[in-house]
């Protein structure tokens, strides 16, 4: 039976890198947690093309860039915005806690 | 696709070779320097199309136009930083330069940026590198490669096959079937292009295209196949970038001309650090990869002495460890 999904203390605020993405590792799953211009995003961290962590990547405060091959990412909703990138993030609900990072896992 | 991949970048920060903020400082953009880049290099286009003009009707003419064809030739390593969106910070300015110079050096731009992912995938793995140049087995091979027609002959059939609707199916590996029509009216605008500048020629009897741009190209391209060499050739075809790529310290008008794609490790290394950053990156890197101090020359040296058994044949090294 599928496990229920529940929110999890994934960061704690202070920890997050400003403007910037934080990886993250909750059990074996990599995690990528956006500090937006809109907010705090969150999303499963591979590249949907070649894999790479989108963590090492460059973030203007909205769409993250492949450190491997420079495809393009909303960070904000996950769309896959310029090839080679073609298969959209799986985003991942996010909340502020307190002082805690929380993501609906 | 959600398997673990270890890019160079981060392995370099698991090893703790360069810190997240280092590089993340590192990849941050900009306009300018690219926007001072491209006046220089317009001012030296405009100085070498001159030398050209005052040539015209002597035997100097030829010499001006190799000079011109050599700044004309690299364009390459601009349309090459565009593809990686590491010239300017404003994401479309990359795509739109990047296809212009696609079209002055006939190297398609979208075809070349997926062709160009693999390259950095599988950076110098036998059948899976498409732009992978092999060590020549023995010197006319090398003289073969550096004349520049196998090359040529390479783009040519390409844009002909692309024009007529067939990728190859090494392409086919590397471009999404999404993108494949992309890629064939991407070779039939470039084609049709190039044959209305000819129809107008013949129609006008203005040949300027002809000395100012494709036949100085043509004289040019031996020197970026000189260049492109140092970059992989004569290193050991296995995945490890502090092994396969070879950083070459070059004069500073050589640097400029090739947007300091002399630091090709580092760039391998984190190919989204913009290519003005590179040389900081190599401070930080300089330790972990490979360096020839000699240059380009130095690099040619290396592949020389391998090709004519006076040092170990980097493939024999690959070979060996392979257990052939």
């Amino acid at each position: 039976m599928a496990r229920e999904k529940s929110w999890q203390d994934a960061l704690p605020l202070t920890d997050l890198l400003k403007a910037d993405a934080t990886p993250v590792t909750l059990g074996t799953r990599e995690i990528a947690i956006f500090d937006t211009s809109d907010g705090i995003t969150a999303a499963y961290a591979r590249c949907t093309h070649g894999a790479a962590n989108l963590c090492d990547g460059y973030f203007n405060g909205t769409h993250i860039e492949c450190p491997l091959h420079q495809g393009l990412f909303d960070a904000r909703t996950g769309a896959a915005n310029a090839a080679p990138a073609r298969v959209p993030l799986r985003m991942i609900e996010a909340r502020v806690q307190g002082e805690m990072i929380q993501l609906f896992l | 696709m959600t398997r673990e991949v270890l890019t160079p970048v981060t392995q370099a920060l698991r090893d703790g070779t360069i810190t997240r903020a280092e590089l993340k400082a590192l990849m941050q953009r900009s306009n300018t320097p690219a926007f001072i880049h491209l006046s220089i290099w317009i001012a030296a286009l405009c100085a070498t199309s001159a030398l050209i003009a005052l040539t015209y009707n002597t035997l100097w003419i030829w010499p001006a136009m190799f000079i011109h064809g050599v700044i004309l030739v690299h364009h390459f390593s601009l349309q090459h930083e565009c593809c990686h969106y590491t010239v300017f910070k404003t994401r479309w300015l990359n795509d739109v330069v990047g296809n212009i110079c696609g079209f002055i050096i006939m190297l398609p731009n979208r075809h070349f940026r997926y062709e160009h992912c693999d390259h950095h995938t599988h950076t110098q793995v036998h059948g899976d590198d498409p732009e992978l140049i092999p060590l020549p087995k023995t010197l006319a091979g090398y003289f073969w490669y550096l004349s520049s027609i196998p090359y040529w002959r390479n783009k040519f059939t390409e844009l002909f096959l692309h024009t007529r609707g067939h990728l190859t199916d090494q392409e086919k590996h590397f471009v999404p079937k999404e993108e494949h029509v992309t890629i064939i009216w991407e070779a039939r605008i470039m084609l049709m292009l190039y044959t209305t500048i000819i129809a107008i020629c013949a129609l006008t009897n203005w040949w300027a295209p002809i000395w100012f741009w494709w036949l100085s190209v043509v004289l040019g391209e031996p020197v970026m196949r000189f260049i492109r060499m140092t970059e992989h050739v004569g290193k050991p075809c296995i995945r490890e970038m502090t092994e396969n790529t070879r950083t070459n310290y070059v004069m500073r008008h050589m640097q400029f001309l090739s947007w300091n794609m002399n630091y090709h490790a580092e760039h391998h290394y984190a190919s989204s650090v913009p290519y003005y950053a590179l040389p900081k990156l190599h401070e930080k890197i300089k330790h972990v990869i490979e360096v020839e101090p000699r240059g380009y020359v130095g690099a040619h040296i290396d592949i020389l002495r391998q090709l004519t058994g006076r040092s170990t044949r980097a493939d024999a090294l690959e070979q060996a460890s392979n257990g052939a």
